[in-house]
């Protein structure tokens, strides 16, 4: 085909077209955890692992503003974890990217020793670190980015040439938006994302890695093996079945949450204190200090309780406030039943939606910061029925690496040896659907479909002579419309006059190869074959921030006058 | 005239298919259609795959037709690319220059996985299968390559997920064989079979007064093994040509997979 005579090729709109260059840049693997951070490249033979200059591996996530320039987690040199909770520090990004004020999480964060404010109308939440007594605003995104550069120069600094490229694993329950809030942040650190990896699939990546290597080593026949991942970190809970065969790994289900580590750590403090919420509510120095002491105590407790069955809790919080208590194991399992239940939950329908019976799973994979809590261990091999894990990947370090090893793959690089003869087929992590049948949630591509997929559903007019409909288009997992993500919204016009029930809406939804996801509108009246007006193909997601004032007030003015219901074939 | 007859795929206009309309007609489908002609005078539909739900090729009811009308003469069985001979079937990827190939919609699902037209797909390792296509089509694979073979890479890779998942279900791939006879389903078709009905009203009471999961789970395994007998006599009457017992079959096995859902919803 002939070129165009001129090209713009600004940064943003060079994504997803990549040029072939005559020597390949590898992609890094990069995985941004709430609480760590790590950096991976395939170095030719094999994934490695990059040092901050201090010798880490794992970088905590975190951006301080105390001087003129903010520095992260990356070079910043900390002597103690009390360093990064005097509220000039923002950290858990991660849970709060890409969500509006009237999301459970945010008001989870609000006793962080940072200002977490919310209005609870749908717009972003006023996030900001206290700069010499002083609030300043930020986003989780721009908190991102510092960070994201932070990584960068340390990357570049390492490899000797400069990085664009990056393969970033996300947690599974992301919704598109959120996704599309990630890849802004790294479009401010000038880093260009290869590809978008839910994290427990780069897991499945190594895995099936490991075992083509088994089977080559062994000269076996490299039969299909079917492997559990459970990975669970400060923010998020995140499971994948995987089925792997000759280096392909196909997704057979993903399941995840919004729980981790974070709160086992709120509900530990909430049980030590009871009434800290009130008493931090304030966000003056003092507080902040007692709250940044608690955190740290509590955080120690936790630790040690993985080793221990009980601890002593001797901390001052200053002002009269002084907590000297005795926490067994049974007791922080109690307080954080709920969190432990979900977590079942999710392995349980994970196995349910992969069609896997227990006695299939060949290999259990446990990895991520809360591997290590004897609770977590338990209930994972009593739900899988195991004695014990599979060996061989390191819990900390599992994702990073199954980044850096996508990362190689997706950049083109052909090893001599197979190492990265690998493909992961992935499925999608949520449904998306439009609203419809009230406000009803109806998914047209459902949760866990084998990527790239199509497919459409048939809707019709709830009105008599109704010419208009509004499409609102949300990903998740409730059967209630507004409790997913919306993703964008249009309308569809010149419907002809009709009773109700009659014109043939379609909705087709298209996830390409690219991960871009297409929703497609049309309308056909009864013996036509022929739309009656265009076409409308719209790209999704579409919506910027604030989009929570966007469905509130969609609503609010249009209510169910245009209205779907889904298309009942008689 | 049916509802579905009437409802044109959206995909029809979706401009990045446009480009692989196929412009053959295999013999092979032409035979079939032969086969079936004395049972069904004019079969109201060509054979055409994407039944359920999943639609990327449904564009195909109208261009097949207008491909029928033209001849057979751009038969294409070279590669595309370095122009070798097809070395193996199906040839969906040449193994000379390692380009993947157009979309050919003559080659049919069970082709696809190097298999005989055939219900029980017991003795095929189709995940392996599916995984070897996989490894070679896979569009993540294909990213340094030609926007055009890019393409390709979308389109076979997704046909193949598609033969995939038709074939590995019992149901679908009893609906899909009837398919590439001639025989068309409807599957939202009322129920009109009396002994049927009373079942369906009785098995319907049984779920709704089912409040344990052991009840759920009695109910499920019971819905498990009918769809078991079902499938064996669709088996059985296709192997006689009997479509309207084969149908039969089908209304039964897709009622009794609804009612699996249902339970597992509850469960």
């Amino acid at each position: 085909m002939a070129e165009p005579a001129y090209t713009v090729a600004s940064d943003s709109e060079t994504t997803g077209e990549e040029k072939s260059l005559p020597l390949p840049e590898i992609a890094i693997g990069i995985d941004i955890g709430t609480s760590q951070c790590s950096v991976a490249v395939w170095n030719g033979s094999q994934v490695e692992l990059l040092k901050n200059k201090r010798n880490q591996k794992l970088m905590r996530s975190y951006v301080t503003f105390k001087d003129e320039s903010p520095s992260g987690g990356v070079s910043s040199q900390l002597s103690h974890d009390i360093d990064m909770l005097f509220g000039d520090t923002i950290f858990n990004m991660k849970r709060l990217i890409g969500r509006v004020d009237t999301d459970p999480v945010v008001h989870a964060s609000k006793n962080l020793p940072f200002l977490v404010q919310t209005l609870d109308i749908g717009v972003r939440p006023f996030i900001a670190a206290l700069v010499n007594n002083v609030w300043r605003f930020t986003s989780p995104e721009e908190v991102l980015a510092m960070f994201l550069v932070e990584l960068r120069l340390m990357t570049e600094t390492h490899l000797k040439r400069p990085i664009r490229n990056v393969v970033l694993t996300v947690p599974v329950s992301f919704s598109r938006f959120q996704l599309t809030r990630v890849e802004r942040a790294c479009a401010m650190a000038g880093l260009h994302i290869l590809r978008l990896m839910p994290e427990p699939t780069a897991v499945a990546l190594l895995y099936g890695h490991q075992q083509q290597k088994v089977s080559h080593e062994t000269m076996g026949s490299g039969s299909e093996k079917i492997a559990l991942i459970f990975n669970m970190g400060a923010g998020y809970c995140d499971v994948a079945v995987t089925a792997t065969a000759g280096g392909v790994s196909q997704i057979k289900a993903l399941a995840g949450s919004t729980i981790g580590g974070e709160d086992l750590l709120q509900n530990m403090m909430r049980h030590l204190l009871p009434d800290s919420e009130n008493i931090f509510k304030s966000h003056g120095v003092k507080e902040i200090k007692s709250m940044g002491l608690l955190r740290v105590a509590t955080q120690d407790a936790i630790h040690q309780l993985s080793s221990q069955t009980s601890v002593q809790v001797d901390v001052d919080l200053g002002d009269g406030l002084k907590i000297c208590k005795v926490v067994d194991r049974a007791e922080f399992e109690e307080v954080n039943r709920e969190v432990f239940e979900k977590c079942e939950r999710l392995i349980i329908q994970c196995l349910h939606d992969a069609k896997v019976e227990v006695e299939e799973i060949n290999d259990v994979i446990i990895v991520g910061g809360c591997s290590y809590i004897p609770r977590v261990k338990n209930l994972v091999s009593n739900i899988c029925k195991v004695t014990e894990f599979y060996k061989g990947i390191n819990p900390l370090e599992a994702v990073v690496c199954g980044a850096a090893m996508e990362g190689a793959v997706a950049s083109g690089i052909i090893d001599p040896f197979g190492n990265l003869d690998l493909l992961t087929i992935q499925a999608t992590p949520l449904a998306i659907g439009i609203r419809a049948d009230g406000n009803k949630f109806v998914p047209v591509i459902p949760k866990n479909t084998t990527m790239p997929a199509r497919k459409d559903i048939l809707f019709t007019t709830i009105h008599d002579n109704q010419t208009e409909a509004l499409i609102l288009v949300y990903e998740g997992e409730e059967n209630n419309a507004e409790q997913n993500a919306l993703l964008g919204y249009f309308k569809i016009m010149g419907i002809p006059l009709a009773p109700k029930g009659v014109p043939e809406i379609n909705i087709c939804m298209d996830i390409d190869a690219a991960n871009v996801l297409r929703v497609l509108a049309g309308v056909v009246m009864p013996g036509s074959r022929e739309p009656v007006v265009p076409v409308m193909e719209v790209r999704m997601p579409m919506v910027d921030d604030g989009h929570g004032w966007c469905a509130e007030s969609l609503n609010r003015t249009y209510g169910a006058t245009m209205d779907l219901v889904t298309l009942k074939k008689a | 005239m049916s509802k579905k007859l009437l409802f044109t795929p959206l995909s029809t206009f979706f401009n990045r298919t446009l480009t692989s309309i196929p412009q053959r007609f295999s013999h092979h489908l032409k035979q079939s259609l032969h086969s079936s002609a004395p049972i069904i005078p004019s079969p109201p539909f060509t054979p055409c795959d994407n039944l359920c739900y999943s639609s990327p090729f449904g564009f195909l009811r109208f261009c097949r037709k207008i491909s029928c009308s033209k001849s057979e003469e751009n038969f294409q069985t070279t590669c595309w690319n370095c122009h070798a001979v097809p070395q193996s079937t199906p040839f969906l990827f040449c193994q000379s220059c390692c380009s993947i190939q157009p979309v050919d919609h003559s080659i049919d699902y069970f082709q696809i996985f190097g298999s005989e037209r055939k219900y029980d797909v017991e003795g095929i390792d189709l995940e392996g299968k599916y995984k070897e296509w996989q490894k070679k089509l896979h569009p993540d694979l294909v990213h340094s390559k030609s926007q055009k073979e890019r393409e390709f890479a979308a389109e076979q890779s997704a046909r193949v997920i598609d033969a995939y998942r038709t074939l590995s279900n019992p149901l679908s791939r009893a609906i899909y064989m009837l398919k590439i006879n001639g025989v068309e389903i409807d599957e939202e078709q009322t129920i009109s079979d009396p002994e049927l009905l009373a079942e369906i009203m009785e098995i319907r009471e049984e779920v709704e007064e089912a409040t344990n999961s052991e009840a759920l789970n009695d109910i499920r395994s019971q819905m498990q093994e009918k769809l078991q007998n079902w499938s064996n006599s669709f088996a059985h009457a296709f192997q006689r040509r009997n479509f309207e017992e084969a149908k039969k079959a089908i209304r039964r096995m897709t009622y009794y997979c609804r009612v699996i859902e249902e339970v597992v919803k509850k469960l």
